[in-house]
């Protein structure tokens, strides 16, 4: 007995055979193509990370694997000289920590001070006002702020520190000047986070007679802490790996020394000044420029995926 | 809303630039052609086309083709100045100059094999002649002037007019930190030293002629005595180290005399062994720190790039020309014949 | 704080309030004013940087100029007259007498000195044999406030000197290539440089950068591949651009040398070829731009509806078809923004190009992907390292041109972002 099932696909095929159309699934090769290529497209990152790998690993191997190269020495000596032979790394990382260190000590503070303003106490005009003036700071080349570094900040710090104290070049005009490189970065991540705090959280503190600081403070922002912390650790690993600020105005050649107000060569610094000149095939000068990159790579890697964690994390807790 | 605002700001940079467009009166705009005349005074240059001193003549316009030239960064302002004279004179193909010091430069030479002309303010080494071999070029020396190297501090430097060759080698060492180690009456202040970085040939010259006589030949003392040494800044690029010099009366540095000379109003160039560095002192060579600058190429490129070759005959005929200008000092006659000849010789 | 209250305040309470409030209330709205004032004054300091940077750009880029001449044009005078009021033919034998025979011959071809107006050669008289150089500048604000100082300074400094007032950016300025007179030199090589360099790193990275992310949306499940190369392409966003540079001067410059210095398709001479080529500049940006652009493509392909997807699907439409069709020309402006942003920023890196090898001095327009290059933010930094004033002024300029290209950019970046918004209406 036919049912009504039945009946309609018998119709259909009527139709279907008449019309001479097969419903057999057609096989494109396009898209198979298309598709190859989109799938070679998503796994080009990981050939960049593995060419990255490769190049700076390939020479830093040949680096590190010389002779005249003691792998604690790379890492507690004092003096780099490739000329000499002295490959302590110290200098340089010393350099890059107090940078990181100056420019943290201006980004994280009014960074996150920005971002509660935007988020907790500014009326929506003010925050479209002010948000285009922070991607402006956060578009600006970095060889700018580094023309800044050397005309502007390095005036100023020999204008009211002095003369003496502050010589021409030095580590803390450009570890001012990345700090304000870095704060957009730092309040755009931390509103961010801020945001997504959902309103009920607000609303229960002020229900209970909290002030808007009150609740800024103790309920939103321990609520949001672990994408506060995924943008300082962000701001910290850009500040390791900013190059041209350093290079105009940080100063010149590897010299272990505290004090901000003095030049020093930071990691980067000295990849771009080394280059700048040339890069000798196969010596051990070329090699080890090549394991301060790899050393680079890892360092900020690894801030980056403890970042991410951080910001999966508070994610989590709110979706 | 705040499209407005970037609306704005891009309306404020347009106004700047009709600002800037409406205001100036300059002078027209080309590349302009570099005259040796002194102050006020107008030398006659009945230039008759074929007094090249032998070498044949060579019009620039006809020229085409690249070039390309790498190295010492003191030979870096008389390459500039004689490659805009080129262009200037109707050359319009494509040179390149980098400045990356000699060592650099002779490696891009005589290992990568990269360039067509290497500059140097030092005279090739053994290794390197030996690295061209290997990549079948061999190198032809073209001496094309003098430099009398600067020793420079800072005009606000109220406690040194001049120094001798030993004391020099004492504040570019590790010996001293203070001022006052080499000379009791002289501050109690750290020495800031900035020096070329050791790919630059400045560098080479310095250890050879300053560190060794007083430290020895032997192994690397000299060496190791000016790269320990306290507060000290490497750098291939001269302007950095200018730049750190002018920062402070109780900084020194090293660097060719275009470099001083560029900026003679916040430098001071020191007297060594009591004698000043000038056109004089540099060409009788009582100056003790006067050296050579060379340009290098191969008989090979010359042929196969003939732009190189009328490259070369240009900057030879007209160096002495342009070379006080730029601050350095003509090579004697004899070199500058010799190189000649040696063009000659490599273009039969 | 809010402290626990245990006493019971009989006054408190009459007055209708709860003792736990009115302890300290006015303490905690004094500490809150006192922190919202904090957080303002943070938010003003913050503009207040960038107003800093802006006008210390901009005071360095205008302002009072001594000009001298090389060659007191008094000391040219022929029988007494001054070159001002010479005839065209004194000027002609004057110039002639005074530049070397080579510059005279290319004059002569650009164009017979006969032909020049008299105007034109007592303009070439100035520019080649007078030839006036800068001197002294001075800062725009020194410019505008304080003119008797400096006029002052000027007779008593430069008595042979002019002033005027030069603005570093001009249209001159744009059109010129480098040069080591200050007065003389412009950005053109940088400009053009900058534009062939990005012209490439568009041409691959578009494609590239939009394909994984449609892939990454549209095709990938969540295997662990597919996991493994999202993670790989968030972190390499934040490597630092050095390390790009260094891959591509391993890579591009060195490995890859025959095909990027054109040696293989023939392109220049084999002599002295070598990978230092706006090619290997190219594409290096292209790997630090590309992470980039896959994140913010794959943000707006996330952003269009799954809707309009099943929609598609329904009507029988392949995956591809649909993507090509319906997902991206709605996902397009959010695509277009997000590359015009990463646009704009590959032309401020000034790193990464340092270390693939950018020609300290070149004077003439690249030609091919094959040529020698420098950038703009290069020139920059070239300018910005040498010690005299004038090149500082250079360098303010070239800046302000390169911050108004930066700003153009995002400019038609958000307006093509807001007029798909109209249109497509999705």
């Amino acid at each position: 007995m036919e049912n009504q099932a039945d009946r309609m696909l018998r119709a259909n095929q009527k139709v279907t055979e008449t019309a001479g159309i097969s419903l057999k699934k057609r096989v494109r090769p396009g898209e198979f193509i298309i598709q190859g290529f989109l799938f070679f497209a998503g796994a080009f990152s990981i050939l960049t990370t593995l060419g990255i790998l490769y190049a700076l690993g390939k020479e830093a191997m040949l680096f590190f694997s010389s002779p005249e190269v003691n792998l604690v020495e790379f890492f507690t000596g004092t003096r780099w000289q490739p000329q000499a032979l002295q490959f302590g790394i110290l200098p340089l990382a010393i350099a890059t920590l107090i940078t990181t260190l100056i420019a943290m000590l201006v980004a994280i503070p009014l960074g996150l001070f920005v971002a509660i303003y935007l988020s907790e106490f500014a009326s929506p005009g003010l925050r479209n006002l002010l948000k285009p003036v922070l991607e402006v700071l956060a578009g600006i080349p970095t060889v700018v702020y580094g023309y800044f570094a050397l005309t502007f900040m390095t005036p100023l710090l020999r204008s009211v520190f002095g003369r003496d104290v502050v010589d021409i070049y030095n580590t803390a005009s450009a570890g001012l000047v990345m700090g304000i490189l870095i704060l957009p970065l730092i309040t755009s991540m931390a509103e961010d986070a801020l945001s997504a705090v959902p309103r009920s959280l607000r609303e229960a503190a002020y229900s209970l007679g909290a002030t808007r600081l009150e609740t800024a403070i103790q309920v939103v922002m321990p609520a949001a802490i672990s994408g506060l912390a995924a943008a300082f650790i962000i701001g910290i690993s850009r500040a390791v790996g900013e190059t041209m600020i350093v290079a105009i105005a940080a100063g010149a050649g590897p010299n272990l020394t505290l004090n901000p107000f003095k030049g020093a060569e930071t990691m980067t610094g000295h990849i771009v000044r080394i280059s700048g000149g040339d890069l000798s095939y196969d010596s051990i000068d070329y090699n080890s420029v090549f394991a301060i990159g790899l050393m680079l790579f890892f360092l900020t890697f690894t801030l980056n995926i403890i970042s991410r964690a951080f910001v999966q994390r508070f994610r989590e807790v709110y979706e | 809303m705040y499209r407005k605002l970037r609306f704005s700001f891009a309306v404020l940079m347009s106004l700047t630039l009709l600002l800037s467009a409406c205001a100036g009166t300059e002078t027209t705009v080309e590349p302009q052609a570099s005259q040796p005349t002194q102050a006020s005074e107008v030398e006659e240059e009945p230039e008759v086309l074929g007094d090249t001193g032998g070498l044949p003549d060579v019009d620039p316009a006809s020229v085409s083709g690249n070039v390309l030239i790498a190295g010492s960064s003191t030979v870096y302002p008389l390459t500039e100045r004689m490659v805009e004279r080129f262009i200037e004179e109707g050359y319009s193909g494509q040179i390149t100059v980098d400045s990356v010091g000699s060592g650099a430069g002779l490696e891009r030479f005589c290992v990568a094999g990269e360039t067509d002309i290497a500059a140097a303010s030092r005279g090739i080494e053994e290794e390197e002649i030996a690295n061209c071999a290997n990549i079948g070029r061999t190198p032809i020396e073209f001496r094309v002037g003098t430099d009398a190297l600067a020793i420079a501090v800072s005009t606000e430097n109220d406690f040194l007019t001049g120094v001798t060759l030993e004391q020099l080698a004492q504040i570019f060492s590790s010996d001293a930190v203070l001022w006052s180690d080499v000379n009791p009456e002289w501050p109690t202040e750290d020495i800031l030293r900035f020096s070329p970085g050791t790919d630059s040939g400045t560098y080479d010259y310095f250890v050879e002629a300053v560190m060794m006589p007083v430290y020895g030949e032997e192994g690397d003392a000299a060496e190791s005595a000016i790269l320990n040494s306290e507060n000290i800044q490497f750098s291939e690029d001269d302007n950095v180290l200018v730049q750190g010099v002018q920062g402070s009366p109780y900084a020194i540095g090293y660097f060719g005399y275009a470099y001083y000379i560029e900026n003679e109003g916040t430098l001071k160039a020191l007297a060594v062994d009591d004698v000043v560095p000038n056109e004089e002192s540099a060409e009788s060579g009582d100056y003790p720190l006067a050296r050579p600058l060379f340009l290098y190429s191969d008989a090979q490129i010359m042929q196969s790039k003939p732009q190189v070759a009328d490259f070369l005959n240009f900057y030879l005929t007209y160096v002495n020309d342009e070379i006080l200008s730029v601050g350095y000092f003509p090579a004697s006659d004899a070199a500058i014949e010799e190189a000649k000849q040696a063009w000659l010789t490599n273009n039969q | 704080m809010i402290r626990p209250q245990n006493t019971y305040d009989r006054e408190s309470e009459s007055r209708g309030l709860s003792p736990l409030f009115d302890e300290n209330l006015p303490t905690r709205h004094k500490i809150s004013t006192v922190w919202r004032f904090i957080f303002r004054l943070s938010t003003i300091i913050a503009v207040i940087f960038l107003a800093l940077l802006l006008y210390n750009i901009t005071n360095q880029a205008f302002g009072y100029v001594a000009i001298e001449n090389r060659v007191d044009p008094a000391s040219l005078a022929v029988n007494e007259i001054p070159i001002e009021e010479m005839e065209k033919d004194v000027l002609i034998a004057l110039l002639r007498e005074n530049i070397s025979s080579g510059l005279m011959r290319q004059l002569e071809r650009e164009k017979p000195l006969s032909e020049h107006t008299r105007d034109e050669v007592y303009a070439l008289v100035i520019e080649k044999v007078v030839r006036p150089e800068a001197v002294r500048t001075w800062l725009l604000t020194e410019s505008l406030f304080q003119r008797n100082e400096i006029r002052a300074q000027m007779a008593q400094e430069y008595p042979q000197a002019e002033l005027t007032f030069k603005s570093w950016l001009s249209p001159q300025f744009l059109k010129v290539p480098q040069s080591s007179e200050a007065l003389h030199a412009g950005i053109r090589t940088a400009i053009l440089g900058s534009l062939w360099t990005v012209g490439i790193t568009i041409l691959v990275a578009f494609p590239l950068g939009v394909g994984a992310a449609i892939y990454l949306e549209e095709y990938a499940g969540n295997s662990w591949t597919n996991r493994v190369i999202q993670t790989n392409i968030n972190n390499l966003a934040g490597v630092p651009s050095i390390i790009y540079g260094m891959l591509g001067l391993a890579i591009f410059v060195r490995s890859l040398e025959t095909f990027t210095s054109g040696a293989a398709l023939g392109f220049s001479d084999p002599t002295t070829a070598n990978g230092r080529t706006i090619l290997s500049a190219g594409l290096t940006l292209t790997l630090l731009v590309l992470p980039l652009i896959i994140i913010n493509s794959q943000e707006a392909i996330r952003a269009v509806p799954g809707s309009l997807r099943q929609a598609s699907y329904g009507v029988g439409a392949t995956r591809w078809q649909t993507v090509w069709h319906h997902v991206l020309p709605s996902a397009l402006p959010g695509i277009l923004t997000g590359t015009i942003l990463s646009i704009s920023r590959a032309i401020g890196e000034t790193a990464p190009l340092v270390v693939v090898g950018a020609a300290t001095f070149i004077a003439f327009d690249p030609d091919s992907p094959f040529s020698k290059f420098t950038t703009l933010p290069i020139q920059i930094y070239q300018w910005t390292s040498r010690p005299q004033a004038e090149f500082r002024n250079l360098a303010a300029a070239a800046i302000l041109a390169l911050l108004v290209l930066l700003l153009s950019m995002n400019a038609i970046a958000i307006l093509l972002r807001n007029r798909f918004h109209r249109q497509g209406g999705n």
